[in-house]
């Protein structure tokens, strides 16, 4: 069973999307794109409790992503060059309003700076029995979000 | 002329989206500079006089609260009125930042009437600004 906090994750993550780049979970789950380039983006928390939230999608999501945000279009050079740097805010967004949603407002945390990295072939992705993984499908792109309790990104 | 204002947050994807949005509110905005840090901020500040901040809270290099304690200490930063653009949401962060001393807060994901709301005492809005609420719906942010 999907423990509470990824249910939670999941909620966070389609509610931002949405409400920050008009973007929408589709529901239908499909396989993950092996012929693309993916951003993995991590970002953790510190404080009474520490988690770590990672971030798998293709990289036309980032590109989607910036475009949607920057209100241009995907074809725009903007739009690849800012994909990145998107991905990134949106997680930190996306993290920030997880913790208070699964620890509260009354405690402080500390979020790192979220990190990305390129990745040239596609990420192992863990199946669907792991309990801390959330495998959604938005506008036609994979993604998958993970959430480790009790562990921070080691970057500050 | 619109007063100018400073926007401090390390992404610069962020730093577009508000300039955008302030236009979409029909605040009355002049200059507009950019920095991706409290210390590239510290530098534009010394060469730029600004009407009002926005600073982000987690920033590389010399984030938020550092920057905004660093401008208290400082006569001729002290008074520059600075909205904190924030993910985070804690009550007792708000306060510390309160106790500093901001003018508002306002936590993204935010809606561009909420900006409006908070800079349009500061900046005032341009006298041909039609974003009503209907309008401001309409905004990315």
């Amino acid at each position: 069973m999907e423990p509470l906090t990824t249910t939670t994750l999941t909620t966070v993550f389609s509610d931002v999307l949405g409400d920050l780049a008009f973007m929408f979970s589709d529901g239908d789950e499909i396989d993950p794109s092996p012929a693309t380039l993916w951003l993995e983006t991590t970002i953790g928390y510190k404080g009474p409790a520490t988690g770590m939230l990672k971030l798998w999608c293709p990289s036309e999501f980032g590109v989607l992503l910036a475009a949607n945000l920057l209100g241009i279009d995907p074809e725009d050079d903007d739009a690849e060059s800012k994909a990145p740097d998107a991905v990134r805010e949106f997680m930190n967004i996306v993290c920030g309003q997880f913790v208070t949603a699964v620890h509260g407002t009354e405690s402080v945390f500390d979020l790192t700076i979220p990190a990305t990295r390129t990745l040239d072939q596609m990420p192992d992705f863990l199946g669907s029995d792991d309990e801390w993984a959330s495998t959604l499908t938005v506008e036609g792109h994979c993604v998958q979000l993970t959430y480790t309790p009790g562990e921070s990104a080691d970057h500050p | 002329m619109g007063h100018s204002i400073l926007i401090v947050d390390d992404s610069t994807v962020i730093r577009q989206m508000v300039k955008k949005t302030m236009d979409i509110a029909g605040l009355d905005v002049g200059d507009v500079y950019e920095a991706g840090n409290g210390i590239e901020a510290l530098a534009t500040l010394s060469d730029h006089p600004v009407a009002v901040m926005l600073v982000d809270i987690n920033m590389p290099t010399m984030n938020g609260i550092q920057l905004l304690t660093r401008m208290k200490k400082n006569d001729r930063l002290q008074h520059i009125p600075i909205v904190i653009v924030s993910t985070e949401g804690s009550k007792e962060r708000i306060k510390e930042l309160e106790r500093i001393g901001i003018f508002g807060y306002l936590r993204k994901p935010f809606q561009p009437e909420q900006l409006r709301d908070v800079l349009a005492p500061l900046l005032g809005v341009k006298e041909n600004g039609t974003a009503d609420d209907d309008d401001a719906d309409d905004g990315l942010f």
